[in-house]
C-alpha cells in the first residue's frame, strides 16, 4: 500500500530526513518510534503534502501512485488520512459544517454524490458517541476552546467518518489522560481490516499497549536504525532510546 | 436658540463652498480621494432619489420637499451639517423624505436610495420606540446622502445597509445619529466595493446608558474600493459603545477603516471596544486601519485594535488535508474570518441575507 524508498527531505537547508525506507502492507498497522528531532512529525506532513518541506531524493508510492505528486485534498480523497499532532482551531467554522463540508469533498472527488445534512448528521452523531463526542463539540466552532484530549477525539471521529485506507496517526497520544487515550485508541482499534493501513507515530511505549503494531521502526536522525516486532517497544521503554540511537554514525 | 431650516441650509453651504470636494490631502479623506474620483463633473447639484420599498402602519412620513414641515421634523432636521460632504447634502438637495416612529414596529422599513445627486432623510424614533431600518443602495455615477437618525430616550434601532458591488460608482453617505439615554443603535455596513465608496458615521452617545453597536464587512476584488468612518463621541458617563469590522480585498482593490472614539470630558465610566481586521489576498490589495481615541474623561474603559494579514497557511492545510479544495478551503476560511461581524446582526432575515450575498462574492473572490 506504502512504499516508502530511500526518502530524503529539507526543510529550508536543513535535511531532516535522511534516506528512509518504510513499507506498509494493507492490513498492517506499523509504529515508528523515536526521539524528539528525529524526524517523526516531518514524515508525517510530507506523507500528508503540506508546503515547506522538500523532497530532495528517493520516492513514495501508494497504491502504485506517486504521492507526492499530488495535492493534499487528492491525497486525502484517495484515502489518506493523518492526525495531527496540533489539530488546528478554526474560528468562525462549526465541527458539524466542516465535518460535512469536508466529507462531501472526498466523496465528489472519488465521483460519488453527496451525502445530505441529515445523511450526515447521522452519520456523525452515531460516531461521535463511541467516542465520547458531545453534541455541543459539533456546534462549536472548530477545535475553539477544546480541550488537548477533545481536540484529539475529534481527529479520531474524522478519520471514523472519513473511513481511510492509510492513517497516519502523529503523536494522538500526547496530552491524553489513561481514559481519553483508552477511548482513542478503540475507535483507531475499530477501523484495523485487512484493507487498511496505520502508521502510528509515537514517542511513548504506552499507546502501544492499546493499538498493538505488527511491526516497530525506531527512527532517530532521520533514519530507521532499528525494526522488531512489539517487544521493542518494552526494550525502549526499559533502556530509552540512547543506547540505540548512539550506535548510528 | 435654534435656526429654522432654511437658515441650517444656507449655514450649510457656507461651510461646503468653505471647504470644497475632498480630496487626499485632507486628512479625514486621504484614503478616499472624492476630488479625483469625481475628476470635472464635480458633486454637481443634480437630485438622487429616496424610494421606500416598504413602510408598515404607524410609521409617519413627510416629504422634505414640502413646505410646513411639523414640529418633530423642524426641530431635528438638518442639525448635522457641519462634515463637509453633510454640508453639501443638506444645501443641495431639495427633496428626501422623513419618518417618525412612536411604538414598536416589528416589520422593517425598507428604504432605497436611487439615482444621481444629493439626497436627505431623517429618521425620528420617539421614546420607547423600535424598529428596524433596511437600506439599500442603488447604483449611481455619484450620489450624495445625508441620513439623520434621532433616538429618543429607550428607543431602539437596527440600521442595516447593504451597498453592492460596481466599478464605476462613487458613493458616499453621511449618517449622524443621536442617542439619547437608555437608547440603543446598532448598524451593520456589509459594502462590495465601488469606484469609491464612503460611508460616514457621526454618532453622539448623549444620555445615561446610551448604546452604540457599530459592525460592518467589506469584500473587495477588482479596483473597487469601501471606506467606512466612524466618529463615536461619549457626551456623558456610563454610555457604551463596541466596533467590529471585517475587510477582506483582494486584487487591487482597497479597504479603509477610520474610527475615532472621543470620550468628552465628564463622560466618565464609557466603555469602548474598537476592532477592525482585514485581510490582503494579494500583493496589490490595500487596507488602511485606522483607529484613534480621544479621552478627556477618567475611569473609562477603551480597547482598540487593528490588524492586517493574509490567510493563515497552517488552516488552509488543515482544511485541505481533510480533502477540501484549495478554492473551497480558502472560501470557507474567507467565510469563517467574516463571520463574527455579521453574528453581530440580530435581525435574522438581514443575517441571513449578508450572509447569503457574502457566500455568492466569495464564490468569485477566493
Amino acid at each position: 500500500m506504502l512504499e516508502i524508498k530511500n526518502l530524503h527531505v529539507a526543510v529550508g537547508d536543513k535535511e531532516i530526513l535522511k534516506g528512509l525506507t518504510l513499507s506498509l502492507k494493507p492490513g498492517q498497522v506499523h509504529a515508528i518510534m523515536g526521539p524528539n528531532g528525529s524526524g517523526k512529525s516531518t514524515l508525517s506532513y510530507v506523507l500528508a503534502g503540506r508546503a515547506g518541506y522538500d523532497i530532495t531524493s528517493g520516492s513514495i508510492t501508494y497504491n502504485g501512485e506517486d504521492l507526492t505528486a499530488l495535492a493534499p485534498e487528492e491525497r486525502a480523497a484517495k484515502g489518506v488520512f493523518l492526525a495531527m499532532q496540533y489539530p488546528v482551531e478554526i474560528p468562525g467554522v462549526t465541527t458539524m459544517t466542516f465535518l460535512k463540508t469536508a466529507l462531501n469533498s472526498q466523496r465528489r472527488a472519488r465521483g460519488e454524490s453527496d451525502l445530505d445534512a441529515i445523511g450526515v448528521l447521522k452519520l456523525v452523531r452515531a460516531k461521535a458517541k463511541t467516542l465520547n463526542v458531545s453534541e455541543d463539540m459539533l456546534k462549536r466552532a472548530l477545535n475553539v476552546g477544546f480541550s488537548g484530549g477533545e481536540k484529539k477525539r475529534l481527529e479520531i471521529l474524522q478519520m471514523s467518518v472519513f473511513e481511510p485506507k492509510l492513517t497516519i496517526l502523529d503523536e494522538t497520544d500526547s496530552g491524553l489522560d489513561i481514559d481519553a487515550l483508552r477511548v482513542v485508541a478503540e475507535g483507531v482499534n475499530i477501523l484495523r481490516d485487512p484493507s487498511r493501513a496505520m502508521l502510528v507515530i509515537t514517542h511513548y511505549q504506552r499507546l502501544l499497549d492499546y493499538i498493538v503494531p505488527d511491526r516497530i521502526h525506531v527512527l532517530a536522525k532521520g533514519r530507521i536504525v532499528a525494526e522488531g516486532g512489539k517487544e521493542l517497544a518494552l526494550e525502549l521503554e526499559a533502556k530509552g532510546y540512547e543506547h540505540i540511537v548512539k550506535d548510528v554514525a | 436658540m435654534t435656526l429654522a431650516i432654511a437658515d441650517r441650509k444656507a449655514e450649510a453651504a457656507a461651510i461646503f463652498s468653505g471647504h470644497g470636494v475632498p480630496h487626499r490631502r485632507v486628512e479625514e479623506w486621504k484614503y478616499s480621494d472624492l476630488r479625483s474620483a469625481l475628476g470635472d463633473a464635480g458633486i454637481g447639484a443634480a437630485q438622487a432619489e429616496l424610494h421606500v420599498s416598504q413602510m408598515a402602519a404607524g410609521i409617519e412620513s413627510f416629504d422634505l420637499s414640502q413646505p410646513n414641515p411639523p414640529t418633530w421634523v423642524s426641530a431635528h432636521f438638518g442639525q448635522a451639517h457641519r462634515n463637509v460632504m453633510s454640508a453639501a447634502s443638506l444645501s443641495l438637495a431639495q427633496g428626501g423624505m422623513a419618518f417618525r416612529v412612536s411604538g414598536a414596529i416589528a416589520e422593517p422599513l425598507k428604504l432605497e436610495f436611487a439615482a444621481a445627486g444629493h439626497v436627505c432623510a431623517l429618521l425620528v424614533l420617539e421614546a420607547g420606540a423600535s424598529l428596524t431600518l433596511v437600506e439599500s443602495v442603488g447604483i449611481a455615477n455619484f450620489r450624495n446622502v445625508g441620513l439623520e437618525i434621532v433616538l429618543g430616550e429607550g428607543a431602539t434601532l437596527e440600521h442595516v445597509r447593504m451597498s453592492p458591488q460596481s466599478g464605476e460608482a462613487v458613493l458616499v453617505e453621511n449618517a449622524n445619529v443621536r442617542i439619547a439615554a437608555g437608547a440603543q443603535y446598532r448598524a451593520h455596513f456589509a459594502s462590495f466595493g465601488s469606484k469609491l465608496s464612503r460611508m460616514e458615521l457621526e454618532i453622539a452617545l448623549e444620555g445615561d446608558g446610551a448604546q452604540a453597536h457599530l459592525s460592518g464587512v467589506a469584500l473587495l476584488d477588482g479596483n473597487r474600493h469601501s471606506d467606512v468612518t466612524t466618529h463615536v463621541i461619549h457626551r456623558t458617563g456610563n454610555t457604551h459603545s463596541t466596533q467590529l469590522f471585517k475587510h477582506v480585498a483582494g486584487g487591487h482593490s482597497k479597504a479603509v477603516y477610520q474610527g475615532k472614539v472621543t470620550v468628552a470630558k465628564g463622560a466618565d465610566g464609557s466603555d469602548s471596544i474598537q476592532s477592525a481586521k482585514a485581510l490582503l489576498l494579494g500583493d496589490a490589495a490595500e487596507a488602511d486601519l485606522k483607529p484613534e481615541l480621544e479621552i478627556f474623561a477618567d475611569d473609562v474603559k477603551c480597547a482598540h485594535g487593528a490588524a492586517v494579514g493574509d490567510l493563515d497557511a497552517e488552516s488552509l492545510f488543515y482544511l485541505r488535508a481533510r480533502g477540501i479544495s484549495e478554492n473551497d478551503a480558502r472560501g470557507l476560511l474567507l467565510q469563517a474570518f467574516l463571520e463574527d461581524a455579521v453574528a453581530e446582526i440580530s435581525n435574522t432575515d438581514q443575517r441571513e441575507l449578508v450572509r447569503t450575498e457574502l457566500l455568492t462574492a466569495l464564490k468569485a473572490i477566493a
